[in-house]
């Protein structure tokens, strides 16, 4: 079945802040092989040349009040998009043992960046500068994901909007180890400190996959959108989510409407039948 | 390294993700979140004198879905079925299950968690019924996410069983 995938992405600085420490990337990558004339039956083309494009979404968000966030998103994202380049070999599909070399791979990546940043400024806590990542890696139908910190990404799927990250910061930990409550978590200040990022203290990223439909959407984005557009406003505003560019302005004016306090970055993807 | 990918599957609210989180960070949560998809963990094992690095693959469990979608298990070199045993029809979804990841992936090591046994007085299974995944070629054990019995046993076993299955 033929899908296209549509996607668009936006950032805006908000209405406090004084500089945009968030980055985001969308990038289409492709083979490109043009078969004039061939006695080979589709089928044997399909499975040569059938899924010839991969696609990466990144949203980065520079941790603020630390020192030069935008440098370690910058840094992190420019990495990924080098990382592109060598996704190539894996157009063709991924088998099961190479599905675990390519997580390594962006692994790898991601903790080369950590480490530089680390190495340039220092690894006392709060001398280098820090980024969360969230990471959505396509080829068709799968959708690899790599994530660090309280960036996020969702899914949307037959009008209905699921949280595919979790969110790393001490809060949720403390939730999760059952120490805080969720409303405990919501009051206290430090529940909103990062538990993992990219530069910072401790890095610890998960990944994961899902299998996308046609119709489905993802969206990423930084927290400047989620502490500011709850998630039932956000699932009505990805309703018409073919509209990729206006979905995405519309979570990001929301997002200023509502106060804007924080730098915003909304990435939005949909798989067009 | 030796890695072998563990597929961790059942029907929806049957502590899959629980137990792979007691496993692989000696945590429990009480607070329920789905799995959308598949969350992927590691954890390296010592077998004798071999390391392996299991993947663990927590794949989403539906409401009413017994079905397990083949393209997220291809590859597996076993499985942790996970039933609930305050929820006898989680044991059923187990065996449709079983029947498509045999169907997909022929005879691999399995195994079968019998989880939530620190809830005593809701458990709703008998000793038939544990012994019973015996003779369809599964292990079963006793596990508890919140306690973290059996858990280490479970996931132990398994790695064991993939390394005696061969393939490296």
């Amino acid at each position: 079945m033929a899908v296209a995938i549509k996607s668009f992405g936006l950032t805006d600085k908000g209405k406090i802040r004084q500089t945009n420490q968030d980055n985001f990337l969308i990038v289409d990558i492709r083979k490109s092989v043009l078969i004039r004339h061939t006695s080979l039956p589709k089928e044997a083309l399909s499975r040569e040349f059938g899924s010839a494009d991969a696609h990466l979404f990144v949203v980065a968000d520079g941790v603020g009040g630390g020192p030069r966030g935008d440098r370690a998103s910058e840094a992190t994202v420019a990495a990924l998009l080098e990382y592109a380049s060598e996704t190539v070999d894996l157009f063709n599909g991924v088998d099961s043992p190479n599905e675990q070399s390519l997580f390594d791979r962006l692994e790898d990546r991601v903790r080369e960046v950590h480490q530089a940043l680390l190495d340039e400024y220092g690894r006392q806590p709060g001398q280098s500068p820090a980024t969360t990542l969230t990471m959505v890696l396509l080829i068709w139908p799968r959708a690899y994901l790599v994530h660090v910190g309280d960036s996020r990404a969702y899914v949307r799927r037959g009008g209905e909007l699921q949280q595919l990250t979790r969110d790393q910061t001490l809060g949720e930990y403390l939730i999760s180890s059952g120490t805080w409550t969720e409303e405990e978590a919501a009051r206290s200040r430090p529940g909103a400190l990062l538990s993992s990022a990219i530069g910072g203290p401790t890095l610890e990223p998960t990944v994961g996959l899902i299998d996308l439909d046609p119709g489905d959407s993802i969206m990423l984005c930084t927290d400047g959108l989620t502490k500011h557009v709850k998630v039932k406003r956000i699932a009505e505003l990805m309703e018409n989510a073919a509209d990729v560019e206006g979905v995405a302005r519309k979570l990001v004016d929301e997002a200023l409407a509502n106060g804007g306090t924080d730098n915003v970055s909304v990435i939005v993807v949909t798989a067009v039948q | 390294m030796i890695q072998k990918k563990i597929c961790m599957v059942g029907l929806f609210g049957t502590g899959k993700t629980c137990l792979v989180q007691r496993y692989v960070h000696s945590i429990f949560s009480n607070r329920y979140l789905s799995t959308v998809g598949v969350k992927i963990d590691r954890k390296e094992v010592q077998v004798g004198d071999q390391t392996i690095k299991l993947m663990l693959w927590d794949l989403e469990g539906r409401d009413g879905v017994r079905d397990v979608n083949a393209s997220y298990i291809s590859g597996a070199h076993g499985v942790i079925y996970v039933v609930d045993g305050t929820r006898p029809e989680t044991l059923d979804g187990v065996y449709d299950i079983r029947n498509n990841v045999t169907s997909a992936l022929g005879e691999i090591p399995s195994v079968v968690a019998f989880n939530k046994t620190d809830l005593t007085d809701s458990w709703k299974l008998d000793e038939s019924d544990e012994t019973g995944v015996g003779t369809r070629g599964m292990h079963g054990f006793r596990t508890s996410a919140k306690t973290g019995d059996g858990v280490e046993d479970a996931f132990q076993w398994l790695a064991q069983a993939t390394l005696k299955n061969g393939g490296k």
